[in-house]
């Protein structure tokens, strides 16, 4: 018999106890692992839609941080970063999440130039493109045509207006596969915003270094005040949704942390206080204080990687419903990825280890002659 | 009974708490030879207990030395490890793990030591074997009887080949046919292998089973004979 094995049958013979302790940290983790592969998701989805559009820098107000950057008057701004070297395309973006049918969640609605290369990447899966700047159509994403029950030929008003669906599309980033997309005209005209755009996307030819690049952040910086050209990455990272979802998911590991250490310190606290004459015979018959030691934590560290691995499963139950409820469907995108469960799986171990340490040391100092007579 | 080179020798043994208040053991001297069973008699706080947990080295005593083989037990460095490669306790309520099988508690003190588990797995079949419950090895404590259980005890302390055994009231929790078997398995084992036998009792029964009787009152040696 092993050490692990009698660890093992040591939390089998409290089997109500270990189960308990095991679903407190099942649950922790579970929260951890929602939240924090939702909070990455949310990240990841928007910067792999930026991505996938093939933009290269985007210009922004600089102090805005929402979700759908603060709209501003695009024209002037648009003719300064035309002009700057290896700018090949400048083309503004306006996006807004609309309620557009009673009965389903609000959905974004992305206004892109006509014509522009924000299309190029999507797959358009029936119907036609807009044809012209001001056509009163729009093309609906895979996700949202699901959740708003709609297909192509069918109509849809937004704000007001009715708008007949022209295409469906495929798009590689979630956030698109949920949206509707109409020409940035049409957007500018519904949403009352002439002229305005939350950002500016520059695709820069292929011959701009790392230097260059930066280069024109530094003009834009100097030339136009107020705006910041930045990375599709550094914008994400600037959203203040992002940063709050990322702060609660870090808040949940700490708290999960703590409790899941917590719990595991009483469980196995209790479990050494009934079992003192158990050990004071396990170290007359000549087990050394090390050897008690290590069966503590091991039965400290199974619980906790027990609890840990369910935690995992249950996490990304959690975070695969709440993707597939319809109010957040097309919204978020969970990252799950082996390292990261490791990492979830690293931390249960360390819940154990923190949480066993007292216990182990109790034990281990116990005076086999005083815990032999322990009744 | 004295021998030229004994198994066991203590000297002037003492162990005192509350700062010598309680003089638990009060200069304890014996010899005990290989192969010898003494018994330890006396009443309640007599020192019976304490001086077998001297010699189990579970407490340190206060003046005096031990030595078992000729190795005096201050220069022990290791009393757990100690213990595990020479002692063998057999306890009055077997204490075995009731979540374990026979043979997993009798290769418990194996446990976090060296050597292979299958070896030790096998040492603990042959003497299960040999202590007549080859049958019962699979079997919880619960599902034993209590000469069974105290058998397994007994398989439990010869595990790691030890040089003394130390029993406290071994077959207090048995009836008497169980108690005579249970005695008669550790004459026989100590016997064949040389080993010291200590066993505290209250039992006349029991204790005229040993070679030789030791008396114990407040801490000293009272009486010392044979049965």
């Amino acid at each position: 018999m092993t050490l692990l094995e009698f660890a093992i049958s040591n939390l089998r013979r409290r089997a109500a106890r270990s189960g308990l302790t095991m679903s407190a940290i099942a649950l922790g983790i579970a929260a951890v692992v929602a939240l924090t592969s939702i909070a990455w998701g949310f990240e990841a989805s928007w910067q792999k839609a930026n991505d996938a559009r093939g933009t290269d820098l985007i210009v922004t107000r600089v102090a805005s941080e929402n979700t759908m950057p603060t709209p501003f008057r695009e024209e002037r701004v648009r003719q300064v970063l035309a002009a700057m070297p290896h700018v090949h395309e400048v083309v503004g973006l306006l996006s807004e999440m609309l309620t557009v049918s009673e009965d389903a969640p609000p959905v974004f609605v992305f206004g892109w130039v006509y014509g522009s290369y924000l299309w190029d990447h999507l797959k358009l899966q029936q119907g036609h493109w807009p044809r012209e700047p001001m056509e009163d159509g729009v093309v609906i994403g895979s996700i949202a045509a699901e959740t708003l029950h709609k297909k192509v030929g069918d109509f849809i008003e937004i704000e007001g207006k009715r708008f007949a669906v022209i295409g469906l599309f495929e798009s590689s980033a979630v956030v698109e596969n949920g949206a509707l997309i109409m020409t940035l005209d049409q957007a500018q005209l519904i949403t009352d915003k002439p002229g305005k755009v939350n950002v500016l996307n520059i695709k820069l030819d292929t011959t701009a270094s790392e230097a260059e690049v930066q280069a024109i952040k530094e003009r834009v910086k100097r030339e136009l005040p107020g705006y910041v050209a930045i990375t599709s990455g550094e914008l994400v990272r600037k959203n203040a949704v992002v940063r709050i979802s990322k702060a609660m998911s870090n808040a949940t590991i700490l708290i999960a942390g703590l409790v899941g250490a917590l719990v595991v310190f009483n469980t196995m606290l209790m479990s050494i206080n009934e079992r003192t004459k158990e050990i004071g015979i396990l170290l007359a018959l000549g087990w050394q204080r090390a050897t008690v030691m290590k069966l503590v934590f091991s039965e400290a560290v199974v619980l906790s990687l027990l609890g840990g691995a369910a935690g995992i499963l249950v996490g990304i139950g959690i975070a695969w419903g709440l993707e597939h409820v319809e109010l957040m469907r097309g919204k978020i995108d969970p990252v799950f990825s082996v390292p990261f469960c490791f990492a979830v799986l690293g931390l249960s171990v360390l819940l154990g280890i923190c949480g066993g340490i007292y216990p182990a040391l109790k034990a281990a100092r116990m005076q086999p002659s005083a815990a032999l007579r322990y009744e | 009974m004295t021998t030229a080179s004994p198994k066991l020798r203590i000297q002037e043994v003492a162990l005192h708490y509350d700062d010598g208040q309680t003089r638990a053991l009060d200069g304890v001297s014996l010899e005990v030879a290989p192969g010898e069973f003494v018994a330890i008699v006396g009443p309640s706080g007599s020192g019976k207990s304490s001086l077998l947990n001297v010699i189990g080295t579970l407490e340190q005593p206060t003046a005096g030395q031990v030595y078992l083989d000729g190795k005096a037990y201050s220069e022990i460095r290791d009393a757990s490890l100690f213990r595990r490669e020479n002692i063998g306790f057999v306890f009055q309520s077997f204490n075995l793990i009731p979540t374990l099988t026979a043979l997993e508690n009798v290769v418990v003190p194996t446990v976090g030591g060296s050597g292979r588990v299958a070896a030790h797995r096998s040492r603990a079949q042959a003497l299960l074997a040999q202590l007549g419950l080859g049958a019962r090895m699979g079997h919880l404590p619960g599902k034993l009887s209590g000469g069974e259980r105290q058998r397994v005890a007994i398989a439990r302390a010869l595990i790691n080949n030890p040089r003394m055994i130390l029993a406290d009231e071994p077959t207090g929790s048995l009836d008497s046919a169980n108690a005579e078997q249970v005695l008669d398995i550790l004459k026989g084992v100590i016997k064949q292998q040389g080993l010291a036998m200590i066993m505290v009792t209250h039992d006349a029964k029991v204790s005229a089973h040993a070679d030789r009787i030791i008396h114990m009152r407040d801490g000293r040696i009272e009486q010392e004979g044979g049965t």
